[in-house]
């Protein structure tokens, strides 16, 4: 792999900008990359290659002329296939959706574009971004990059696979119960998503319209800050996104934790908990003590109905919009897939009403259990080992269901809760597979929950090492 | 748990929507909804009279990390 390669996006921002290396030798990088690794994880949909390098072309030609140069100039990235570019197929994953040409180019894509990155293609993702471990039915799944027989995690999991396999250097995936943590911590990356409303969601394919979230995979925490200081903030076309100023991110990335404040929930997170998961987590939260912070065990008795709404509104919201399909393709979709949306018709309509309506209660009472007195929750992000491709596949065995459907139960209450949530690795399990650390914040404390991460990092080297 | 109950659930589910099952898979995952409904039944009497979807944007707002 070549030196560049290597780089964090952040680190290779600066050395373009610098001048220390091209736009072009980036660009050539990536694709070298994943000429060498790809068709074996099969994380890309579509590589733009020659439209790719002759971005980046043009992006030495803007510097080398003297021009403002964006946060990401030259920055090589590829996201999920479910952002529209007006006049390029989007194909959601999907059968579907195979020959989708959208009309419009998704918010988050105008606002990558304008701080000069390279858009490389289009990544593989579950279905309709509709499961937690990366099958995907119609484009083939892709591998995990640390042991291929193993689950990529999803719904991101191309984003997951490319930048751990550094054929990016940051990738958008989606996250609705998990979709950016669980492949960040599957693929051994850093993800997060931000507060519900954070992120516009103009232009990007949807799921459930209450929990979707917009955010980046990236090496780093500090290049997750960088992406998200890009992306955040009102956009007009996205009623929904919220009118909070955005801060500087990076600017919080002191180092310096000390006097923090970090509850652990004892309920939900490590019911059934793998011990080499536990151990790590344990070890994790070490290392921040060791910097200065402060790790309480507390009560959190509202993640038992925020576990039960959650499923509730994701349910309803997930079958409503494929209802028209389902009726008229069901044979399109695969099997696990039509099977989970079945059900969410059977959900009556009080109970969605109901579930939505406490959604604002239960954040309350949640912010008071487990973050009245403290800054940060920390859980595993996934309590288990990571499963198999195989252990997990319902189209093959509809008795993999309750596995195939618990590898998201750590990641999923922060999506109702609304609450900006990062995962970053923090180990390894016996089989050599990623274990990750999830750390939730208060709502728009994007910038605490990534000054933890970082300090985290500045301690530890799991981010840096590079499957083989 | 009986396959009455699943069954009658997709009775339903043709009725009100006109989908039909489309797999065995399908038809396994309403065992699992109807854990789902046991557990929110379970959640009866929590919301308030008052209490409706926007309380959640506001709860966001009043929620941030204090300066």
């Amino acid at each position: 792999m070549s030196a560049i390669a290597e780089l964090s996006m952040t680190d290779l921002a600066g050395a373009i900008a610098r001048g220390e290396v091209t736009a072009l030798a980036a660009a050539e990088a990536c694709i070298a990359r994943i000429d060498a690794k790809d068709k074996a994880l099969n994380a890309f949909i579509r590589l733009d290659r020659a439209e790719a390098l002759e971005a980046a072309r043009a992006a030495d030609r803007k510097r080398a002329s003297g021009g403002a140069l964006g946060p990401l100039h030259g920055v090589p990235m590829a996201h999920k296939d479910m952002y529209y570019r007006e006049g390029r197929v989007s194909t959601c994953g999907s059968k579907i959706r195979r020959d989708f040409v959208p009309k419009v180019t998704a918010t988050v894509l105008e606002r990558l574009d304008a701080a000069g990155a390279i858009d490389l293609g289009t990544l593989n993702m579950a279905e309709f971004a509709q499961n937690p471990t990366g099958h995907n039915a119609h484009f083939g799944d892709a591998h995990n990059p640390w042991n291929p027989p193993y689950c990529t995690g999803g719904s991101s999991s191309g984003s997951g696979v490319a930048v751990a396999s550094r054929m990016v250097y940051a990738a958008l995936g989606s996250d609705t119960g998990g979709s950016i943590r669980l492949p960040a911590t599957i693929c051994g990356v850093t993800g997060i998503k931000g507060t519900q409303t954070r992120v516009s969601r103009a232009g990007v394919m949807p799921l459930s319209f209450s929990m979707d979230n917009v955010g980046p995979l990236t090496r780093t925490a500090r290049d997750a800050a960088r992406f998200m200081a890009v992306i955040a903030g009102q956009d007009p076309k996205d009623p929904t996104s919220a009118p909070e100023p955005v801060p500087d991110y990076e600017a919080a990335l002191t180092g310096d934790i000390r006097g923090l404040r970090i509850a652990v929930p004892q309920e939900w997170f490590f019911d059934g908990a793998d011990d080499v998961v536990v151990t790590a987590f344990e070890a994790a939260l070490d290392v921040l003590k060791a910097r200065g912070a402060v790790v309480e065990r507390i009560s959190a008795p509202s993640l038992g109905p925020v576990c039960t709404a959650v499923a509730v509104v994701s349910r309803v919201e997930g079958a409503t919009i494929h209802a028209n399909w389902m009726r008229e393709r069901a044979g399109d979709y695969a099997v696990h897939l039509s099977a989970r949306l079945f059900g969410g018709y059977a959900l009556p309509a009080n109970y969605y009403l109901e579930a939505l309506s406490l959604r604002g209660p239960l954040l309350r009472r949640f912010c008071a259990e487990a973050l009245g007195g403290y800054d940060i929750v920390a859980t595993p992000t996934l309590r288990t080992r990571v499963p198999t491709l195989a252990e997990t596949d319902v189209d093959a065995d509809p008795a993999n269901w309750q596995r195939f459907m618990a590898v998201s139960a750590n990641t999923r209450p922060f999506n109702y809760l609304g609450l900006p949530t990062i995962s970053l690795p923090c180990g390894f399990d016996d089989r050599g597979l990623p274990i990750g650390l999830q750390l939730a914040g208060r709502p728009f404390a994007e910038g605490r929950v990534l000054q933890v991460a970082d300090a985290y990092q500045r301690e530890t080297d799991w981010h840096a090492r590079v499957p083989g | 748990m009986t396959t009455e109950d699943t069954s009658a659930m997709e009775a339903a589910i043709d009725r009100w929507n006109g989908i039909a099952a489309p797999n065995q898979a399908a038809r396994a995952g309403l065992a699992d909804h109807l854990a789902l409904i046991t557990a929110f039944e379970a959640l009866r009497g929590m919301l308030g009279f008052e209490d409706e979807p926007a309380s959640f944007e506001a709860a966001l707002r009043a929620e941030q990390e204090k300066a």
